[in-house]
């Protein structure tokens, strides 16, 4: 590839990506979610006085679980959209009538999505942080920089589920409607969490068969539960070691990348008719 | 060089129905050629199957037989999608850009460098008569406005070629008439014209040459200067009027002819 057509090539990746970021960041919806989002954080302030010296922890508690629950709705409907909404207005003839490749134009997408979920992310956890501080404070707890590291630390835990489920829903918006993608999304997501559950089941079923199979199911779907168990271990400070994250952050990439790549090919074979 | 630029042999494409998987042929064999500088005109009644020649030919649409090139490439290729320009039916952007900032992304994804982008936004904004709207959300356009911006997308790669399908819908006079001063100054530059269109008048006015189809058919194509005003034909709507007044008779014929076959049959 020559450095002029190695250009040309992230120059449309950038200019999707950028386009896709201000779609989504311009759409109104966003921001009455991230509003929900302060308002349960808020909310957090009165269940945390109503326990005994647990109350920053409830507040960490309610607040990041709001911001994972923003972040995934975020993610899931604008990205099961993604795909959908340019063939729906026929902004897909604009783009592959120019020299744009199918992975492009899914690549462009993708980070211009992730990059929308990472600042409202980075936004929500300001504010939580801020709350946070600020009843801290009053309250004698931990240093307002350790108070700001771990939810660093979970913050950038949720996102890495979140690139995931950006990621399903990319996929899937390539060759369903929004509807479906959303059921497919949520379903996968759903079942990531429960992978372990059907190991289980399969042991408690004393059936071979049927515990072979669940167990092919268990290490096909995404494992999503064992990024929550690592956020619940921060929640408690212990900070997982770099061989635990290194190997998270490299299973996230793969399968991301796994499902970029086949919506690359689905979007590569379509015609638009 | 070649100096033919749209190249099509035997192109024809069916699609499926989805209910009742019925093959539907919409293309039936499409052999044209364009030379380079030509300004070639596609009309034919809805349906005729003009857009989705322009589709097969730009790689939107992958043919059931038959082949297009274009620039001497194979139809979807990004060497020669790199050097045209497509202005779609009806066109409809992203309604949270503005007008600028939509030709400055249509101009990234050609890999423009920054600096030629904007001042070439600029010109083509003033050309398409856009200069107070520029900075307006495209939400806000009405459908002329978006026309003439489709057109201002279709030329900021400076392209060789253009596929222009209707180019006058939605425009009101004054519309239509900078459209045609659009046209005849590509065509005074030596840019290569494909398009579609339901105004014969305009067509008459800049086609070198028409190719008339129907039901799927390219059923004649002529040199303009061949039609107006000379032999049996009083203008272009007059000849079109009269081909297709005779395709529809032999496609009845031919469809009488079929029943009674199948009659003797049985």
């Amino acid at each position: 590839m020559s450095e002029n057509s190695r250009n040309n090539s992230v120059d449309a990746v950038i200019a999707i990506a950028l386009n896709t970021f201000r779609e989504t960041v311009r759409d109104r919806i966003i921001y009455a979610l991230i509003l929900f989002a302060a308002i349960v954080t808020v909310l957090g302030i009165i269940l945390g006085s109503l326990s005994v010296g647990q109350d920053i922890r409830i507040l960490k508690d309610i607040g990041l679980a709001a911001i994972s629950l923003i972040g995934g709705i975020i993610a899931v409907f604008a990205g099961t959209n993604l795909v959908y909404k340019e063939l729906e207005r026929r902004t897909i003839y604009i783009i592959f009538t120019k020299p744009v490749s199918g992975w492009q134009f899914v690549l462009g997408k993708y980070i211009g999505l992730c990059l929308c979920v990472l600042v409202m992310v980075a936004a929500m956890g300001a504010f939580l942080s801020i709350i946070v501080a600020s009843v801290g404070s009053g309250f004698g707890g931990a240093s307002f920089f350790d108070q700001l590291r771990e939810i660093t630390q979970e913050l950038s835990l949720i996102y890495l589920e979140l690139l995931f489920v950006t990621a399903l829903a990319t996929f899937f918006s390539t060759f369903s409607t929004p509807v479906m993608s959303v059921l497919f999304t949520l379903a996968i997501w759903l079942a990531g969490h429960l992978g372990e559950s059907l190991l289980e089941l399969g042991k408690l079923s004393q059936n071979p068969f049927l515990a072979q199979c669940l167990s092919i199911v268990f290490y096909c779907l995404p494992d999503f539960a064992g990024l929550t168990r690592i956020r619940g271990h921060l929640l408690y400070g212990t900070v997982p070691g770099t061989e635990v994250l290194t190997y998270l952050i490299t299973y996230v990439l793969a399968y991301v990348l796994m499902l970029l790549v086949l919506a690359a090919i689905v979007t590569e074979r379509k015609e638009f008719t | 060089m070649s100096d033919v630029v749209i190249q099509t042999t035997n192109l024809s494409k069916e699609l499926t129905s989805s209910l009742l998987r019925r093959k539907v042929r919409i293309l039936s064999g499409l052999d044209l050629s364009v030379t380079r500088g030509e300004t070639f005109g596609l009309i034919g009644p809805n349906g005729a199957g003009k857009t989705t020649s322009i589709k097969l030919m730009l790689g939107l649409m992958r043919p059931t037989e038959g082949k297009a090139e274009i620039l001497g490439m194979p139809a979807g290729d990004k060497r020669a999608l790199a050097k045209l320009g497509y202005l779609p039916e009806n066109p409809y952007f992203y309604s949270h850009l503005t007008g600028r900032e939509f030709l400055d992304f249509a101009g990234q994804l050609f890999g423009i460098e920054s600096k030629q982008r904007r001042e070439r936004a600029g010109e083509l904004i003033k050309t398409v008569g856009l200069s107070e709207a520029a900075d307006m959300q495209m939400r806000k356009y009405s459908k002329g406005m978006l026309q003439r911006l489709g057109i201002a997308q279709s030329l900021i790669n400076n392209p060789e070629l253009v596929f222009w399908d209707e180019p006058m819908s939605g425009l009101d006079p004054i519309g239509r008439r900078d459209v045609r001063q659009i046209l005849l100054s590509l065509k005074e530059k030596g840019t290569t014209i494909f398009f579609n269109s339901h105004l014969l008048p305009d067509v008459n006015e800049v086609c070198d040459r028409v190719g008339v189809m129907f039901k799927g058919r390219m059923v004649v194509q002529e040199k303009v200067k061949n039609i107006s005003g000379q032999g049996n034909y009083k203008d272009l709507e007059d000849f079109f009027l009269e081909v297709i007044a005779k395709a529809e008779a032999d496609s009845g014929a031919a469809a009488a002819a079929g029943t009674q076959s199948k009659e003797a049959v049985s």
